[in-house]
């Protein structure tokens, strides 16, 4: 019954991703085009951002507070452990890559988690979905804070960066604070309308990204990209991305069981605790770094981006495909399930022994959870 | 009453026939109160009797039951009868051509066929409330349960009317009864004793085994089914109390007595012991299920409809739960295997209480009620889920309602256990009580 998961392919918006830093490698923005798609990259992010803050939900993190341990624990890894592997990563990759891809790696490591694919995944693995609804959309909504924090922390600090204090948070405060306020604000007259129309909005939220990763690897091919960056760095980005994820979702598993998460919400840790978001991370890049870096700090997420969907959604399969086995391995539940097993097998249940064998089949269910070890007695 | 080997010995010496001994039994089992007897085999049992009588008188040994009388639950076939197992489904199935196994080899070492016995319907409970032929009663107290499903054996031989009884065991089909009507009784050894000629219940734990009122009777009884006479441990029994689990849910009783026995035995806990109950629990719904699933599919309704709905769903339960508690199973075996291999005895007790009353047959479990039916193999269900030899003995308390323990040993150590049951009885710890009430009929 239970059904065998491909492993999934490569995601369509990475290849249109590819593509546009290929254009802009082939066909870079110059002069004053450059300038051009900088304001409209600039514009694209207040946009991105707009919608962010209308789209995110108060009433689901609200709703989904109550299991607060499992949020802490999930903030604790978004923006505790992974900053912690990024800073680590940054150093060592920083001997043998260049700079500004090191900072690269520690800037996804300080992004907020993703929220559309948190849930799909969540969903997917038959975790808890409410919860993630709000473990994702609390990581956003911190982010918008936290994420620019860190990086004056530990990036503009440590001197790796070339932003100066004032203008970046002046930068943050326009170009991601406010639209993000003001979007989130209008949310009682726009929320409904942005949450009936999420495909449409779609095409806007990705052309904006698309937009400012244009702009960005413009002004990186100006500044001499392709001659800094070779497969060697590729290849050193994707092995530094493939440990930390692994260091990741290792801990999360012993964490998980530590503390005592049930499954549903183990697969929330898992999934909103893993991951770093490409729609959050591109805009705030151009807001948080010079044009010419832009570039090249986005260039890890890229990957690391690719990588994260193809575990998730390998680890969402299993997860699948053991809800399903674990659901075909109890007996028939209710009247309903019972004589479409009896159908099945050809066992006529007369009227008169359903209520009989329904309340057996209770009792075997109750044995069959504790054989699975869910019941104590 | 007289014991088996007393009867035998007395019919070999020539003191008395088996065939008077056979008319004294027929007459008790004939007036039996307890609704523990379904058929009297008369002509049959004077036939047996009459037989071992002339080998007597021609000098020849009729073997070591000569002319002991005894009864079999109603699912042993015995030839030229339908093998019931307690149901009306059953009524009218084709007669068996030939004894089961058990009662050949009993036949041959000069045992007396005279009945057989009520049991729940199918094996399929713990109480021996059969819809055919009535709930069986308990000799300490007719108006409580006399356990089950091997009820009716219990009853006869608790009763006095039979020095010994065969029963089956799949969940504590003995051990239960045996408990509650204050006898020994015998589970051995997953298929250690023959199965050949017996109704099926669950494959997977089915077993047969003798209920006696002396721990001599068990040994002789035990020799003759099994082949080869039992040798009874010698030196030092290293015993184990079994913890966990099997101290909840019991009578206190039970606990000081195993203290008593044991008191600086080592307390084992068996790791996952419920798991393995309702392991227990679905293999056997489960095989019980697919055994019945075509006649249930033709005629449903001519089943007890207590049996029948729990028949009808084990059939439904998926192949994947089956494949499951069987994987656990095998799992369980091989750590139970490491756990008790310093110990030759494991003590626990037999039932959770004594016997429930038939006007209200619930029972006690973790503070709530449960039904009997159902729960009353409680202690015994995981521990038939480990297939290793388990001999209920019952504890000494006079005037009180009986109540028994458990002594498990190692596959074949069957010898061990004899052995402690009978240093137990010496030390007055154990030992069977006639009930209070004197039956008419009762063999003297």
């Amino acid at each position: 019954m239970a059904k065998r998961f491909k492993l999934p392919s490569v995601d369509p918006f990475l290849l249109w991703l590819v593509g546009t830093v290929v254009l802009a490698s082939v066909l870079p923005a110059r002069g004053a085009a450059l300038t051009a798609f900088d304001m409209a990259a600039d514009a694209a992010i207040v946009l991105l951002f707009f919608l962010h803050g209308a789209k995110l939900s108060r009433e689901a993190i609200l709703a989904g507070m109550g299991n607060w341990r499992l949020h802490l624990m999930t903030l604790a890894f978004t923006y505790a452990l992974f900053p912690v592997l990024g800073l680590a990563a940054a150093r060592v990759t920083g001997l043998v890559i260049d700079p500004s891809l090191a900072v690269g790696l520690l800037f996804l490591a300080l992004l907020p988690s993703t929220v559309q694919s948190s849930i799909a995944f969540t969903a997917m693995a038959g975790g808890n979905v409410a919860a993630a609804v709000c473990s994702a959309s609390l990581s956003n909504l911190l982010g918008i804070v936290l994420t620019p924090l860190l990086v004056t922390l530990f990036i503009n600090s440590g001197g790796a960066g070339e932003m100066d204090g004032l203008g970046s948070v002046q930068k943050i405060a326009t170009q991601l604070l406010l639209p993000f306020v003001a979007g989130h604000l209008l949310r009682p007259v726009i929320g409904k309308w942005i949450d009936k129309h999420k495909k449409l909005l779609q095409p806007v939220d990705r052309s904006s990204v698309l937009l400012v990763v244009y702009s960005a690897f413009s002004a990186a091919v100006a500044n001499g990209v392709w001659q800094r960056v070779g497969p060697f760095d590729l290849g050193v980005l994707l092995l530094a991305s493939s440990v930390i994820l692994a260091i990741v979702i290792a801990v999360n598993g012993v964490a998980a069981r530590l503390a005592g998460l049930p499954r549903e919400d183990a697969i929330v840790l898992l999934f909103c605790g893993s991951k770093k978001s490409l729609v959050s991370g591109v805009p705030m890049a151009g807001a948080l770094f010079a044009p010419a870096q832009v570039g090249m700090v986005i260039l890890p997420l890229m990957i690391f981006h690719q990588l994260q969907l193809f575990v998730c959604a390998w680890l969402a399969g299993r997860y699948h495909a053991e809800a399903e086995a674990a659901a075909a391995a109890l007996p028939p539940q209710g009247e309903a399930e019972a004589l479409v097993r009896a159908e099945a097998i050809g066992l006529p249940i007369p009227e008169e022994c359903r209520p009989g064998v329904t309340a057996n089949l209770e009792l075997l269910t109750r044995h069959a959870q504790t054989l699975e070890g869910d019941r104590d007695k | 009453m007289r014991t088996a080997a007393a009867i035998a010995a007395a019919v070999r010496a020539g003191e008395v026939t088996a065939r008077s001994v056979a008319e004294q039994a027929i007459a008790a089992l004939k007036a039996d109160t307890h609704v523990a007897v379904t058929r009297v085999l008369e002509e049959r049992a004077l036939a047996e009797a009459a037989a071992v009588d002339a080998t007597v008188a021609r000098g020849d040994d009729p073997g070591p039951l000569a002319g002991v009388p005894y009864g079999v639950k109603d699912l042993f076939d015995v030839a030229g009868l339908s093998t019931t197992a307690g149901s009306a489904v059953r009524a009218n199935a084709t007669p068996a051509t030939s004894d089961a196994e058990a009662i050949h080899r009993l036949q041959t070492a000069g045992a007396v066929l005279t009945c057989t016995l009520n049991m729940d319907e199918f094996a399929y409970g713990f109480a021996t409330i059969n819809a055919t032929h009535g709930t069986t009663r308990n000799p300490h107290d007719p108006a409580r349960l006399a356990g089950g499903s091997s009820g009716g054996s219990a009853a006869v031989v608790a009763a006095g009317l039979l020095p010994f009884a065969l029963g089956s065991d799949t969940n504590g089909s003995i051990r239960v009864p045996a408990s509650l009507c204050g006898l020994y009784g015998l589970k051995p050894a997953h298929a250690s004793l023959p199965l050949e000629g017996t109704f099926p219940f669950a494959e997977s734990f089915d077993d047969i085994g003798p209920f006696t009122a002396s721990l001599e009777d068990m040994a002789l009884v035990w020799g003759v089914l099994r082949g080869e006479p039992l040798t009874l441990a010698q030196g030092e029994i290293r015993i184990a109390r079994l913890g966990g689990r099997f101290r909840e849910n019991a009578d206190p009783a039970q606990l000081a007595a195993i203290d008593a026995i044991a008191p600086d035995a080592p307390l084992l806990e068996l790791p996952d012991i419920a798991r393995a109950r309702s392991a227990a629990f679905l293999i056997t719904a489960y095989e019980g299920g697919h055994l019945h699933r075509a006649t249930l599919a033709a005629s449903a309704l001519t089943y007890d409809p207590a049996v029948r709905d729990r028949l009808i769903a084990g059939a439904l339960l998926p192949e994947e739960l089956y494949a499951k508690a069987k994987a656990f199973r095998a799992d369980f075996l091989s750590r139970l295997n490491t756990l008790i291999a310093d110990f030759d005895v494991l003590l626990a007790p037999a039932t959770p209480c004594t016997a429930p009353l038939i006007e209200d047959p619930r029972i006690l479990i973790d503070g709530a009620l449960s039904p009997a039916r159902a729960d009353l193999g409680i202690h015994t269900q995981p521990i038939t889920f480990t297939a290793l030899p388990a001999l209920a003995v019952p504890l000494r308390r006079p005037g009180m309602l009986p109540l028994g323990l458990q002594l498990i040993g190692k596959p074949g150590g069957e010898g061990a256990l004899l052995a402690l049951a009978q240093r137990l009885e010496s030390d007055e710890l154990t030992g069977v009580t006639a009930p209070g009430r004197i039956v008419t009929g009762e063999l003297t």
